[in-house]
């Protein structure tokens, strides 16, 4: 019924073997759904797979290849893909994302740490955060370095996490935290406030097209509506507020409150109560719901192109229509059927 | 002073059979003197009418309207314009017509000697609707060098403008062009209605997908 033009998105949520490399434990609770849903975005970063996959086959430890990449991923994430000339055993993965002062403040730094272990290292210079590993101390096994490529790609999600995580278990006991604030893009933002017995998650959401405004709208309605599904009760409760900035976020600095700008902004907030973050679902929770606002996006502009290839075809078949008001031209005496039925066209006089 | 191009009175006698007339018959015609738009209007009561009548009567409007010939501009020598556009002389311009379904759906016609202007103004009941038209249009503008007869920018107040000129009525089938002016106007409502309903599909698709993996 719906076309999906243009790529395909990414789909692939996560191999079905993430863990081993090099904290097995932290990822045994990753949802491991091998159910490919065409819909939904992918967590970890392809091109960086599909480089470090490449690196990876063709490493030769006699005569190691240098590697210098940089390349994006959502939310004006910066990535680097490096060996240095002294030791190009080497390589360096390092990110650069706005917000990450903000979530050093949230403890992102040990928390990573955590993920990665030894990984670790100094921040190169123009960037936030740096992984380094050693080509010559690589797994051996094939599913092994996989995981590893997995973990490494993840790098983004698992940095966004960390006020996620820090405000789950707040709430799980019984604390509240005051509202943390994560600037991810320049003009968006996410809130998180913890409260006694629930977290709220507030996206801030902009448009540029006036088109993408109504479209958005439409979009972010049903995500109101579709909790009223009987299969979907269990979904934590979506509000949209269109315009002005909920209750949650008086006094917050920085919230649009010019009259003209206000038109393409919209807050959305996400109300997650503990069974949306048990032990079992947590990972899951959090990595879907950063993917929020990139989803929307993607959707809204799968539904423009549709539309395009929707008005392609209506054109053609106008076209039909009026060509039909032009009388065949006959060249020779033979009928018109015999001439061939050739291509009519019109031009101009 | 008629203009001693234009054969006295003969233009509308001879083209407009009484079964095709857009007004009653009972009615004298309209005074195609006045410059003001006659206006028809199927809205009689505050139900919209059905689309049927409101198609037959443009039909009938433009099967009148499309009586035009070759006239030279009156003006400069060697110069041939559609007198709906370049309106150098009142008098060979006709009275325009509107004909309404209701207060968002309805049609101008603007007769000529040589040429006749048609603009539609499509139903747009939201924002949904009006970015829909918006861009259908715009699309449908950019390519009037294969439409022929579309006119690259609508006349303010309506949405799509047509032009049709003696010379299109000469190439062409009239009645087959009439015939693609209503298709048109058939088609582009329902064109409309279905992307607006695809997107609420979709839409709906998306949320109920995101939010099923909680």
């Amino acid at each position: 019924m719906i076309g999906h033009p243009g790529a395909s998105p990414a789909h692939l949520r996560g191999s079905s073997h993430l863990g081993a490399f090099p904290h097995r434990s932290v990822f045994s609770s990753f949802p491991l759904t091998s159910t490919a849903t065409m819909i939904l975005l992918e967590y970890g970063n392809l091109v960086l797979k599909t480089i470090l996959k490449e690196h990876f086959a063709n490493h030769d430890p006699a005569k190691p290849s240098s590697l210098s990449h940089n390349f994006a991923d959502f939310d004006g994430v910066q990535f680097n893909l490096a060996t240095e000339n002294t030791d190009r055993n080497v390589v360096y993965l390092s990110i650069s994302w706005r917000c990450f002062s903000e979530l050093a403040s949230y403890n992102a730094v040990s928390h990573l740490e955590k993920i990665y272990g030894p990984l670790v290292s100094s921040p190169r210079p123009g960037y936030d955060f740096t992984l380094a590993f050693n080509m010559s101390q690589l797994p051996a096994s094939e599913t092994e370095r996989d995981e590893l490529i997995e973990n490494l790609s993840l790098l983004k999600r698992h940095a966004l996490a960390v006020p996620f995580e820090r405000a789950f278990d707040a709430q799980l006991k019984g604390d509240t935290l005051p509202l943390m604030q994560i600037s991810y893009r320049n003009e968006e933002s996410i809130w998180i406030k913890t409260d006694k017995d629930r977290v709220t998650v507030i996206f801030s959401v902009t448009f540029k097209d006036p088109a993408d405004i109504v479209f958005g709208k439409v979009f972010l309605q049903e995500f109101v509506d579709a909790r009223r599904q009987t299969n979907l009760q269990n979904s934590p409760q979506v509000i949209f507020y269109p315009e002005d900035a909920p209750a949650e976020l008086t006094g917050v600095k920085g919230i649009v409150t010019d009259k003209e700008k206000k038109k393409s902004i919209g807050y959305v907030t996400f109300v997650l109560f503990p069974r949306h973050y048990d032990a079992v679902k947590r990972q899951n929770t959090i990595s879907l719901i950063q993917t929020f606002r990139d989803y929307l996006h993607y959707h809204i502009k799968c539904s423009k192109a549709y539309m395009h290839s929707r008005m392609r075809a209506r054109v053609t078949a106008f076209l039909q229509v009026l060509n039909r008001a032009k009388p065949e031209v006959v060249a020779d005496k033979r009928p018109a059927a015999a001439v061939g039925g050739g291509v009519r066209s019109f031009r101009q006089f | 002073m008629p203009s001693p191009l234009r054969r006295p009175g003969g233009r509308f006698r001879q083209t407009i059979r009484p079964e095709f007339a857009p007004w009653p018959s009972f009615f004298p015609p309209p005074p195609f003197s006045l410059l003001s738009p006659c206006i028809l209007s199927l809205a009689m009561s505050a139900t919209t009418s059905a689309l049927r009548p409101y198609l037959n009567a443009v039909k009938a409007s433009l099967d009148a309207s499309l009586c035009i010939e070759n006239f030279p501009s009156q003006l400069v020598e060697r110069h041939n314009k559609p007198e709906v556009e370049a309106r150098s002389s009142k008098e060979d311009l006709l009275t325009p017509i509107v004909v309404s379904r209701n207060e968002n759906e309805r049609v101008l016609i603007e007769s000529s000697i040589n040429s006749v202007r048609i603009s539609i103004s499509i139903k747009q009941i939201d924002d949904i609707d009006r970015i829909l038209c918006h861009k259908l249009t715009r699309f449908l503008m950019m390519r009037a060098e294969n439409f022929v007869v579309l006119r690259r920018k609508a006349i303010a107040g309506y949405d799509i403008s047509f032009l049709i000129t003696n010379f299109h009525v000469e190439q062409m089938y009239k009645h087959k062009l009439v015939d693609f002016i209503i298709q048109f106007m058939e088609d582009i409502d329902k064109e409309i209605s279905e992307m607006k309903l695809s997107l609420n599909a979709r839409a709906r698709i998306c949320a109920e997908e995101f939010l099923k993996h909680f």
